[in-house]
C-alpha cells in the first residue's frame, strides 16, 4: 500500500514510499448540538518531497484535512473503518499529545492565509520563537546562535534582512507572510502545510510569496501540501487533488 | 499593568495596615508592661506579710534585677471640684517602684528642652525655660511622691495621680497638655472657679474600707492627699483612674502595716486566780496579756528580671523563690501551691488587653485580606480577557508545537512576573509610606483638614512606623502567589485549547 512509482528526472521510474499516507479518514464537527460532516472518508498519499494542491470550494474541508496532517486535529475514531494518517512510519492517530507536539515542532512547518504573527515580537522574534519552542528554554539557551544565524539567513534570503527588529504591524501584507514563511521553515521541516498562502495577497505579492515557497522547496527538498483556491497556483504543483464534499477526486 | 497595579496597591495595604496594627499593639503592650515590671505575685485584699524577706531572697538572686512591694486597692476619690469617682489605689515604695518599672519616667510635669515631634509650635508649658526650676521641682517631688507644705514647712507624703483623672489637663492636637481650673458646680446652678494646678497645690480626698485583723472591710478611712505629679502610662484606662501613693500611707488607712498585737489568755501561773471582765463585769479566770507584733503586708510584689532572660524563666524563678519563702514562713504567708495562679507575668496580667488588641488587629487584617482577596479576581479577569485577546495566537504557538503545559506555564510566568512586579513596588511604596507615615498624616492634615490619628484620642502621639522584614516577606510572597493563582485558570483555560478551534477563534 502506497508506494508509487515516480520519475527519477532521468526518465526512468523509482518506487518510494510515501512521506504522507491518510486513509480512512472522517471528521465531523459539532455546532452545539447538530453535528456537521466535513470529512467523509478520504484517502491520499504525498510522496518525499512532492507538492501536493489541494483545491476545493470553501467548506470543502480543505483546512480540515490540512490541520489533520499537521497533528492539529484528530480524525473521528470509526470501529468499523479505523482512520490513518501516517506520517513517514508513525501512524499520527496513535500518538500522544506530547509526541504530536514534538512532531509539529520538528517535522512540520504551517503558512497561514492571515499569516498570524505573534504582534508583540520583532520580525526576528516572530522566526526564532519557533526554535525556542523546539528547543525548549534552556535548549534554546544552547541553540540560539545557530537559530539567530538561521532565523537571519532566511529573512535575508526572503529579503527582509532590514527588518529584523521591525514589529509585524509595520510590515506589508507580502513582507508578514515571508516572515510567516520564514517562521515555518526555522526548525527544517521536512513538510510544508499551507493554508492559502497567498490567498489574502494581491496577485503580484502572491507570486513572489509562491516564489520564494517554490525556491525553498526546491532547495531542501521540501514536501508541500497547499490548499488554494487558485487554478493558476494548482497547475504549478506536481498534483492537484481536489475535495468535494469530503471526498478526493484527483485532478 | 492593571494587574500590576491592582497588586502594588493590596501588597502596600497590606502591608501598611499590619504594620501599623502590629506597631499600635507593640506600643500598647510596652506601655502595658510600664507600671508592672516582668512579674507579680499577688494575694489581693488581706495582702501577705515578711514581703521584705521575700524581696532579699528575690534580689539575692542572679536571674532577679529588683523586687518592689505594693498594695493594690479600691477607693473613692473625691477631686478639687468635689466630684467623686471611683479610683484604683497603688501604695508603693517611689524608689523600689521606679527600679522595677518605668515609673520615674511616668511623670508628666517636668522640665523638657525638645518639644514634642508634634508640637512644632513649641505650645508645651514645659518647655518654657522659665518655668523650669518649677517643674523640676515637681518632678522631684513625683519621684519621692512627697510635696512641701508651706504652712508647716515640712515634706509630707503625696500621691501621684493619672494625667487623666481630673479631666483639667485638656490633651492639645500636638499630644500635650494644657492645665485647666476647675469650676465646682453649686447648688444654685452656678459655677465656682478654683484656682489650682494639682502638682503645685492641689489636694484629693481619698477614701478607703479599713480591714480588721481578720481581712475583713470595717470602717471607711478618709485622708487628704496632696498631688506631687501626674504621670502618664500610655494606657488610658490606667491614667484615667489610678492614682499612686507612698505605702506607708495605704498601709496604715488599710490598716495593713506594723502594729503590736495584744492577746488575752489564760494565766497559766496562777490558775485558781480569778478577776472581773473589764467588758462584762463578769468574774472569771485572771487573764494575762501577751503583746507581739502583727508584721506589715501588701498585696502585691513586683518583680524585675535582670535584661536579657526569658520571661518564662524569670516567671519559674520567681515560683521557686516563693516555696522557699513559704517554707521558711509556714503558717504565716500563703502556701505556694496556693500562689501557682498567684504568680503572673505582665503578659498574664494584661492578658484581657493584650487579647482584645491581637483580636482587633486580626479582624482589620482578615478584612483587607478579603478586600486583597478580589486582587486574585482582579488578576484572574484581566488575564482571561488578555488570554481570550490571545486566543490565536495560542493557536499559532499550538501550530509551532507548544505543549500544553508550555502553554500555561507562559501564562503562570507572566502572572508570576507581574506579581513580583507588583510585590516588589508594593512593598516598597507600603515601606515607604509606613516610614513616612506620620509626615504623610500632617501633609493630609493640612492640605485636606483630614487628622485620622488625632492625639486627643490616641495616646501614642505618633502612627507607629516600623516594617518588620518578616512581615514584609510575607505580604510579598503573598502578593506573588496572589498572581499566580489568578493566572493559574486563564492559563490551564489556555492550555486546555483546542488548536484548531483557537486558529479559527474570531
Amino acid at each position: 500500500m502506497g508506494t508509487q512509482m515516480q520519475e527519477d528526472g532521468q526518465g526512468s521510474t523509482v518506487a518510494s514510499q510515501p512521506i504522507l499516507s491518510v486513509r480512512a479518514v472522517q471528521k465531523t464537527y459539532k455546532l452545539g448540538r447538530v453535528k456537521v460532516p466535513v470529512l467523509h472518508g478520504v484517502d491520499l498519499n504525498v510522496q518525499q518531497g512532492e507538492w501536493v494542491t489541494i483545491l476545493g470550494a470553501s467548506g470543502s474541508g480543505k483546512s480540515t484535512l490540512l490541520h489533520l496532517l499537521g497533528g492539529l486535529d484528530r480524525p473521528d475514531k470509526n470501529s468499523k473503518s479505523p482512520a490513518s494518517v501516517k506520517y513517514q512510519d508513525r501512524e499520527l492517530t496513535r500518538l500522544s499529545k506530547r509526541a504530536l507536539d514534538r512532531y509539529r515542532a520538528d517535522d512540520v512547518g504551517f503558512v497561514f492565509q492571515f499569516y498570524h504573527l505573534l504582534p508583540e515580537l520583532s520580525v526576528l522574534q516572530n522566526v526564532t520563537i519557533g526554535g525556542m519552542i523546539k528547543y525548549g528554554r534552556l535548549g534554546y539557551r544552547t541553540h540560539r546562535k545557530e537559530i539567530v544565524d538561521r532565523a537571519s539567513s532566511l529573512l535575508d534570503r526572503f529579503g527582509l534582512s532590514h527588518r529584523l527588529k521591525h514589529r509585524p504591524a509595520e510590515l506589508s501584507g507580502g513582507e508578514r507572510q515571508r516572515v510567516a514563511i520564514a517562521r515555518a521553515l526555522i526548525n527544517e521541516p521536512s513538510l510544508l502545510l499551507a493554508d492559502e498562502p497567498t490567498g489574502n495577497l494581491d496577485v503580484k505579492t502572491g507570486a513572489s510569496i509562491l516564489d520564494a515557497i517554490i525556491e525553498h522547496r526546491r532547495d531542501a527538498g521540501l514536501t508541500l501540501v497547499m490548499v488554494t483556491h487558485d487554478e493558476r497556483i494548482a497547475e504549478k504543483s506536481d498534483r492537484v487533488i481536489r475535495l468535494v464534499d469530503g471526498r478526493v477526486t484527483d485532478a | 499593568m492593571l494587574a500590576m497595579a491592582a497588586v502594588m496597591l493590596s501588597v502596600a495595604t497590606i502591608l501598611i495596615t499590619w504594620s501599623v496594627m502590629g506597631g499600635f499593639l507593640k506600643t500598647l503592650i510596652e506601655s502595658g508592661k510600664t507600671l508592672v515590671g516582668d512579674v507579680a505575685i499577688v494575694w489581693p485584699n488581706v495582702g501577705f506579710a515578711h514581703y521584705d524577706d521575700l524581696i532579699e531572697r528575690l534580689e539575692a538572686d542572679e536571674m532577679i534585677d529588683s523586687a518592689t512591694p505594693t498594695i493594690e486597692t479600691f477607693g473613692l476619690i473625691k477631686l478639687p471640684d468635689d466630684r467623686v469617682e471611683l479610683i484604683s489605689i497603688k501604695g508603693i515604695d517611689a524608689a523600689s517602684y521606679s527600679a522595677v518599672t518605668g515609673f520615674a519616667d511616668t511623670m508628666w510635669w517636668k522640665p523638657i528642652t525638645e518639644p514634642t515631634s508634634k508640637d512644632h509650635a513649641g505650645a508645651d508649658l514645659r518647655l518654657d525655660p522659665e518655668n523650669k526650676a518649677f517643674f523640676a521641682e515637681i518632678e522631684e517631688n513625683g519621684k519621692s511622691m512627697s510635696r512641701f507644705n508651706t504652712k508647716t514647712g515640712l515634706y509630707e507624703p503625696a500621691g501621684v495621680l493619672g494625667i487623666e483623672v481630673t479631666g483639667l489637663n485638656a490633651r492639645q492636637v500636638w499630644g500635650g497638655y494644657i492645665p485647666q481650673s476647675p469650676l465646682r458646680a453649686l447648688p444654685d446652678g452656678g459655677t465656682e472657679w478654683i484656682d489650682t494646678f494639682m502638682p503645685r497645690d492641689g489636694t484629693v480626698g481619698l477614701t478607703i474600707l479599713a480591714l480588721d485583723s481578720q481581712g475583713h472591710p470595717i470602717d471607711p478611712v478618709t485622708r487628704t492627699i496632696p498631688i506631687a505629679n501626674e504621670f502618664q502610662s500610655g494606657l488610658y484606662e490606667v491614667d484615667q483612674g489610678t492614682i499612686f501613693v507612698p505605702l506607708h500611707v495605704i498601709q496604715k488607712m488599710l490598716r495593713l502595716h506594723e502594729a503590736q498585737r495584744i492577746e488575752r489568755v489564760k494565766d497559766t501561773d496562777n490558775p485558781f486566780a480569778v478577776e472581773v471582765d473589764p467588758v462584762t463585769g463578769e468574774l472569771g479566770p485572771k487573764m494575762k496579756e501577751i503583746i507581739g507584733i502583727d508584721p506589715a503586708r501588701v498585696t502585691t510584689v513586683f518583680v524585675r528580671g535582670i535584661d536579657g532572660v526569658e520571661l518564662a524563666e524569670i516567671h519559674q524563678r520567681v515560683r521557686d523563690i516563693y516555696e522557699e519563702f513559704a517554707q521558711a514562713h509556714e503558717g504565716e504567708v500563703p502556701e505556694s501551691y496556693l500562689m501557682q495562679n498567684q504568680i503572673k507575668t505582665w503578659e498574664e496580667m494584661n492578658k484581657t488587653m493584650i487579647s482584645a488588641v491581637k483580636k482587633e488587629t486580626g479582624l482589620v487584617l482578615f478584612i483587607f485580606g478579603i478586600v486583597s482577596f478580589t486582587t486574585v479576581f482582579l488578576v484572574l479577569a484581566i488575564f482571561w480577557s488578555m488570554a481570550t485577546e490571545k486566543t490565536k495566537d495560542i493557536g499559532v504557538l499550538r501550530a509551532l508545537g507548544a505543549s500544553t503545559p508550555g502553554i500555561a506555564w507562559l501564562w503562570i510566568r507572566y502572572g508570576a512576573s507581574i506579581g513580583i512586579v507588583g510585590s516588589v513596588t508594593g512593598t516598597a511604596m507600603g515601606y515607604w509610606v509606613v516610614m513616612n507615615i506620620n509626615e504623610i498624616h500632617d501633609w493630609m492634615g493640612e492640605q485636606f483638614g483630614l487628622v485620622i490619628w488625632d492625639p486627643r484620642q490616641y495616646y501614642f502621639v505618633e502612627i507607629p512606623s516600623a516594617v518588620e522584614p518578616d512581615k514584609a516577606l510575607i505580604v510579598f510572597v503573598i502578593g506573588i502567589l496572589t498572581c499566580v493563582v489568578g493566572a493559574a485558570i486563564p492559563a490551564i483555560h489556555s492550555a486546555r485549547m483546542d488548536p484548531v478551534k483557537a486558529l479559527r477563534f474570531e
